[in-house]
């Protein structure tokens, strides 16, 4: 028994892909899509980087068949797929609702196009899919498969939220104990938290606070990631330590699995006492539907960012600074304090298009010439730290992370529905800057730079296909 | 490094690593990737998987080994320190091996294994 293939769709590319097979018309429609894939886990991930459709003029006149077109309008299809190492797959759409399957003149076309498609790009999977409003079907054909097969097909959208299709009834398990939430998130928001994956990475002052609310909410599982120990003078700030876990030197994932534990027995713990470039901190990041960054550098912050362009998994990243001014009235501050919440969505603005990230930046916050990695969580020493605003930037992180994946706030795939309202620049929702001697968090928003080199290259490479 | 010459220098380093050698497009760059290249006695471990990155925007390739690789004398590698590339991780080095235009894919690959054997 094979698993479903995950077909993952960036924002923007799924409106496109569905403005183009649900178009009305006198045939069917048919869109290309150039796909990456992935082993994520268990799970088989083919990763879409764009689609492309066709002219009116290049589809055929042909009775009995849905859509036919000529084949010398796939030709720059397949050379570009050829030239960057992309799969194909041949999208159309069935326009009901409910399950849908390829009809027997769909599996035909399907069974002569793969085999050519596998030809000119041998190292990665091509497909052909129909969608109908809420559900999928597709043939597959892997590298080193023979013959293209029949795989059950799950579609994850991204937008304001996910948008998993087909969507899975809700089973009210969870409902007594979480009553009060479901009011807000609804049944299948609660079912939805408690097979969702979520990695924390760094768990000092704002991890800490972003693991307790999430076993709170009855996240299914956590990844929990940070190499350090706590010391006695992280007890100010970190959220669930003791003393003695100070005075013994506890690792912080320990501390953070017995807070976990004591809140949600039920919730699974995956602890990665790593840092973050090193592979097992890479594999655990892979498997998570979620990543909630609490680092305190930005060689991490580029790291995570490369990682979920490239596997396309949402990344919610905090950060807070304070520093002190000399003030020229007893009425004026001492200290200045800014913090940000930026969460990127696939397909949207980066930490490098906000600026979070640039050259500058990275060559400014490393103690070294080199990438450092002095700490990846909790802050250097002499950098100020307060639980209570740490707290107040984790909570809107989970938030962020709760809109994802139940669409509490809205559940569109549209560009339009994450563009910051009444902005006429179409910034994207999602990048907050945070006044700490005011405590306002203002929506700021932000735009995908064109010369933005990292959400463009990166967006859905998935795993290197090698050859042979 | 040029996309014509690349077919040419990965064919060239078939020749002398056989099947260990591995390629993959990746956008506008091509990742070789040779499996379970020797290295000096004394390194720990004494054989590494060696990613070499050939970028049509730079003049050189770059060169990758598994992260925790030591020199010969068991000592890590200076100045080196470990990323996330094309999804994996990786141990990048300031080893200045030389590489003008035109230069074997084969040699430079012995020059960054020779390298590890003089700490
Ligand atoms: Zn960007």
């Amino acid at each position: 028994m094979t698993h479903p293939v995950e077909l993952r769709i960036p924002l923007g590319v799924g409106e496109r892909l569905q403005q183009i097979v649900f178009r009305p018309g006198n045939h069917e429609y048919v869109a290309f899509g150039l796909v990456s894939h992935a082993r994520l886990g268990t799970k088989d991930v083919l990763l879409v980087r764009e689609v492309i459709g066709l002219d009116e003029n290049q589809y055929q006149h042909a009775p009995g068949h849905g859509a036919s077109w000529s084949g010398t309008s796939m030709l720059p299809i397949t050379e570009r797929a050829t030239a960057e190492g992309l799969g194909i797959v041949v999208f159309h759409a069935h326009d009901h609702h409910g399950t849908t399957r390829l009809s027997r003149d769909d599996e035909q076309s399907a069974m002569r196009l793969l085999p050519f498609f596998q030809r000119r790009v041998p190292a990665r999977p091509h497909a052909s899919i129909v969608l109908s409003r809420d559900d999928a079907a597709g043939l597959f054909v892997y590298p080193g498969q023979d013959h293209p097969a029949r795989r059950e097909v799950r579609v994850r959208w991204y937008g304001q939220s996910i948008l998993n299709w087909p969507a899975r009834p809700a089973t009210h398990l969870q409902s007594a104990r979480f009553q009060r939430q479901e009011l807000i998130i609804g049944a299948e928001g609660q079912d939805t938290l408690a097979m969702s994956s979520i990695a924390v990475v760094g768990l000092g002052g704002g991890g800490s606070h972003v693991v307790q609310q999430l076993a709170h909410l009855g996240i299914g599982t956590l990844i929990l990631i940070d190499h350090d120990h706590a010391t006695p003078d992280n007890q100010h700030r970190l959220i669930g330590m003791t003393r003695l876990d100070g005075l013994l030197r506890r690792r912080k994932t320990s501390i953070q699995r017995r807070q976990v534990r004591r809140i949600n027995p039920d919730t699974r713990v995956t602890l990665i006492h790593e840092r973050l470039p090193m592979p097992a901190t890479i594999d655990a990041l892979k498997r998570a539907d979620v990543i909630i960054g609490c680092v305190d550098n930005l060689d991490a912050r580029a790291d995570l960012q490369q990682l979920a362009s490239r596997y396309l998994i949402p990344y919610i990243d905090i950060g807070l600074k304070a520093r002190p001014v000399t003030p020229s009235s007893a009425e004026e501050a001492r200290v200045a304090i800014g913090g940000n919440i930026a969460t990127y969505r696939p397909g949207g603005p980066c930490l490098w298009c906000t600026g979070i990230l640039s050259d500058e930046t990275l060559t400014a916050d490393r103690c070294h010439p080199e990438r450092t990695y002095a700490t990846t969580t909790d802050g250097r020493p002499g950098e100020a730290q307060v639980v209570s605003m740490n707290g107040l930037l984790a909570s809107q992180a989970v938030n962020e992370a709760l809109q994802l994946l139940t669409g509490y706030a809205g559940k569109s795939i549209t560009t339009a529905s994450s563009t910051k309202k009444h902005d006429p620049s179409g910034a994207i929702v999602g990048y907050k800057k945070f006044l700490g001697t005011t405590g306002t968090l203002d929506e700021w928003g932000a735009r995908a730079r064109h010369d933005c080199l990292h959400c463009h290259e990166d967006l859905a490479r998935g795993d290197p296909a090698w050859s042979p | 490094m040029h996309p014509d010459t690349i077919t040419g220098a990965v064919n060239e380093l078939r020749e002398r690593y056989g099947t260990d050698v591995h390629v993959a497009q990746d956008g506008a760059r091509t990742l070789v990737r040779i499996n379970d290249v020797p290295l000096p006695p004394g390194c720990q471990p004494l054989a590494t998987d060696l990613l070499l990155v050939l970028d049509p925007s730079q003049a050189k390739p770059l060169h990758y080994v598994r992260p925790g690789q030591t020199l010969s004398n068991g000592q890590p590698v200076q100045n080196s320190s470990t990323v996330v590339l094309a999804g994996e991780s990786w141990m990048t080095f300031s080893f200045n091996v030389p590489y003008l235009k035109g230069d074997s894919l084969a040699r430079f690959a012995t020059a960054v294994r020779q390298r590890f054997g003089k700490p």
